[in-house]
């Protein structure tokens, strides 16, 4: 048996390395690994970027983006249109307007919470009168999620950031290091390689642990020999065994890595610290801890540094912009779902998050892209929770789970300064609207998620069909 | 031109088979290669697939290691687990069967940082451990006499002799003679270095990362 064996062994051997001179070009031993394996790509923002912006717990869509005019719709109007704006609840805080907001030139009207968001009506559509098919939080959350209606409660598609980046990844050029960042929010992928897989982070911490050294440092060194031996010729064997390409795989993808840790990307990241920061990296730090707000010890506040809405908003900026990821999703504000809540808790709430997503968009509007023109040119952004709240309020002074929803889409893909459909003037139901305008139509149909995800998806160039459903032609840009 | 180009192809493909052939030299059988015991079943021999008519590959396709099959991998070679496997089980591309139904085993960014971090916990933290066992007990260095802690001292015989070892403890396969020559190589630097800066567990402890961080440990 050893000898027979032991001339199986052989044969295999030189068989191996005899193959391996048909296996292709470049794989003479003692050529240098590194000749053959592909060059680790400089970190580059993506051209189209997606945001996907999560409000939690079901928003009061007359605060936002569906706002009533309070002369019309009066208490005592209320058996009649069974709606109440109740921004008068709000006085409390004069910061708050009593009316819908409609800033000069917009043709678009907010409620009262929606802080700085209001200023970029230039830039987006807002999308009212969607019909939700459900009042359950997991359910309307992963609707919107995925752009198909779950079953039961559990998901039944890919998030629509994994969708996006499963059909992008592949054909991009400079490779982003965390296509698709899912930033405290759910993300699913029943169809596509890990390649396209969330990261999931739940705080910014999580997100450092990838970018940053690892805490076990060795001699710098010693750590050199490691590197230099990684690049050293390899056997035959090890050629042909790599002939698909999984070898070379991780070895690029630990290029990769040495690449975003040279990058020391985590610096900027870190927008509680300038410690040790070189100047450059300390003064666009100081850049973007301004323009979002944020304030170093203010723990648990409205703008602290390391887990608030403004900075998550400055987590997606600086992800999208250092060439991190495509795709982020975050839950940028939560705290909505106030069925016993009053109306201010409600807008406060969702003002934080409005506020941060004003700010972000505002980064946009006047950071320049590498590829030409402005961020915003090259950002799809769409705003969502799983539904409303209901039009009247509550004997406890809050409102429930309404089926009637609104969102907004910002950026590029979509028509600006534009509304598409309407909910209904009595308890806002669901519209009815024509297909190619958007405008309400007796005659029309009643659109769902699914279409607002075709849209974006189709503005985009990529395939829809998963949707089964056409994009809403007058919402596309 | 044509005549000129095909001798070339030609000359090139021998020039290949030369020199992937070369190194077929019955070499004595050292501690922690593998040798074959005779189990008395002679199967007939299987002539493996001709490459050529199967793209240029043979047999099937290599895969990365699940994140099961990692846990047991890191446990089965150093004797302990790396602390963070479950914290990040997920990001590894574990499937929970309720976000995300299938096992990810692609070799990606986020696989590859972690598996460097993970092996650098481990690796020196089972150095240091070794540093203070008698020989048989060791995990990287079981039949190696040191002194002082001092791995400079090692003649080049027993570093290729424990780097065998460790070859076949991490990626149940033995070294070819020229790798194994150039890792030897590159420990002797590492220790000498380790010795400098008097962080002995530096040095096996490093070549404990090299192995772990290798395609051969993280794909089969």
């Amino acid at each position: 048996m050893s000898n027979h064996s032991g001339k199986s062994s052989l044969q295999r051997r030189t068989f191996l390395k005899a193959a391996s001179a048909f296996a292709g070009t470049s794989i003479f031993g003692g050529v240098s690994f590194k000749a053959f394996a592909q060059q680790a790509q400089a970190l580059a923002p993506a051209d189209h970027c997606f945001v996907f912006a999560y409000f939690s717990g079901g928003w009061d869509q007359l605060l936002n983006l569906d706002p009533r005019d309070p002369t019309e719709f009066t208490p005592e109007r209320i058996s009649e249109t069974r709606i109440l704006p109740g921004y008068s609840l709000l006085s409390q805080d004069p910061s708050y307007p009593t009316m819908p907001i409609r800033p000069q030139g917009s043709n678009i009207a907010f409620g009262p919470a929606v802080g700085r968001f209001a200023n970029h009506f230039d830039v987006m559509s807002v999308v009212r009168g969607i019909n939700m098919n459900t009042v359950a939080h997991e359910v309307g959350f992963r609707y919107f999620l995925t752009g198909k209606e779950p079953n039961g409660s559990a998901a039944r598609a890919s998030s629509t950031a994994t969708e996006v980046v499963g059909q992008l990844y592949p054909r991009m050029a400079n490779k982003p290091p965390v296509p698709n960042l899912a930033f405290n929010i759910e993300s699913y992928n029943d169809r596509y390689g890990g390649y396209a897989n969330a990261l999931r982070v739940s705080s910014a911490n999580d997100l450092l642990l990838t970018l940053a050294p690892g805490p076990t440092a060795l001699d710098s060194e010693i750590e050199k020999q490691l590197i230099d031996m990684r690049g050293q010729p390899v056997s035959c064997e090890a050629q042909l065994y790599d002939s698909r390409g999984l070898v070379t795989q991780y070895q690029d993808a630990r290029k990769q890595v040495r690449t975003v840790l040279d990058a020391t990307l985590d610096r900027y990241f870190r927008f509680d610290s300038t410690t040790g920061d070189p100047m450059a990296v300390a003064m666009e730090k100081s850049a973007t801890v301004a323009r979002y707000g944020l304030r170093v010890g203010n723990n648990g506040l409205p703008n602290d540094p390391r887990n608030s809405s403004a900075a998550r908003a400055a987590l997606v900026a600086t992800a999208l912009k250092k060439g991190v990821s495509q795709c982020v999703s975050i839950n940028m504000a939560g705290g909505l779902d106030t069925h016993f809540g009053t109306q201010l808790t409600q807008a406060n709430n969702q003002r934080q998050g409005w506020n941060a997503l004003g700010d972000l968009i505002s980064d946009f509007k006047e950071s320049d892209h590498p590829s030409g023109g402005k961020w915003i040119d090259h950002v799809t952004i769409l705003v969502f929770s799983e539904f409303s709240r209901t039009p009247l309020i509550n004997a406890a002074g809050g409102r429930d789970h309404h089926i009637t929803n609104s969102c907004a889409v910002v950026g590029k893909g979509v028509k600006h300064n534009h509304v598409f459909g309407a909910s209904g003037n009595v308890g806002m139901s669901a519209g009815v609207v024509n297909y190619d305008t958007g405008l309400p139509d007796p005659k029309g149909f009643q659109y769902l998620p699914d279409h607002v995800v075709a849209t974006i998806m189709a503005s985009a160039g990529l395939d829809y069909s998963i949707m089964r459903v056409e994009p809403l032609k007058g919402l596309q840009g | 031109m044509k005549t000129t180009t095909t001798t070339l192809v030609l000359f090139t493909a021998v020039f290949a088979l030369v020199s992937c052939s070369s190194k077929t030299v019955e070499k004595p059988v050292m501690e922690g290669t593998l040798e074959t015991v005779d189990m008395g079943h002679h199967p007939p021999t299987v002539k493996l697939a001709d490459p050529e008519q199967n793209a240029g590959h043979i047999g099937r396709k290599p895969r990365r290691i699940s994140v099961a099959q990692l846990r047991e991998s890191i446990l089965t070679t150093t004797g302990r687990q790396w602390s963070q496997i479950n914290n990040l089980a997920a990001t590894l591309g574990q499937a929970d069967y309720a976000l995300t139904v299938s096992e990810s085993t692609e070799v990606n960014l986020v696989f590859a940082k972690f598996l460097e971090d993970g092996a650098r916990e481990v690796c020196l933290a089972t150095a240091t451990a070794d540093l203070n066992k008698a020989a048989p007990d060791r995990v990287l260095y079981p039949d190696v006499t040191v002194t002082n802690r001092d791995f400079t001292m090692m003649s080049d015989d027993a570093i290729k002799a424990n780097l065998a070892y460790l070859a076949i403890r991490f990626w149940g396969q033995p070294f070819s003679d020229a790798e194994r020559d150039s890792w030897a190589s590159t420990f002797k630097t590492v220790a000498a270095r380790a010795k400098t800066i008097n962080k002995p567990e530096q040095a096996w402890g490093a070549m404990c990362i090299a192995f772990m961080t290798d395609p051969r440990f993280a794909t089969y």
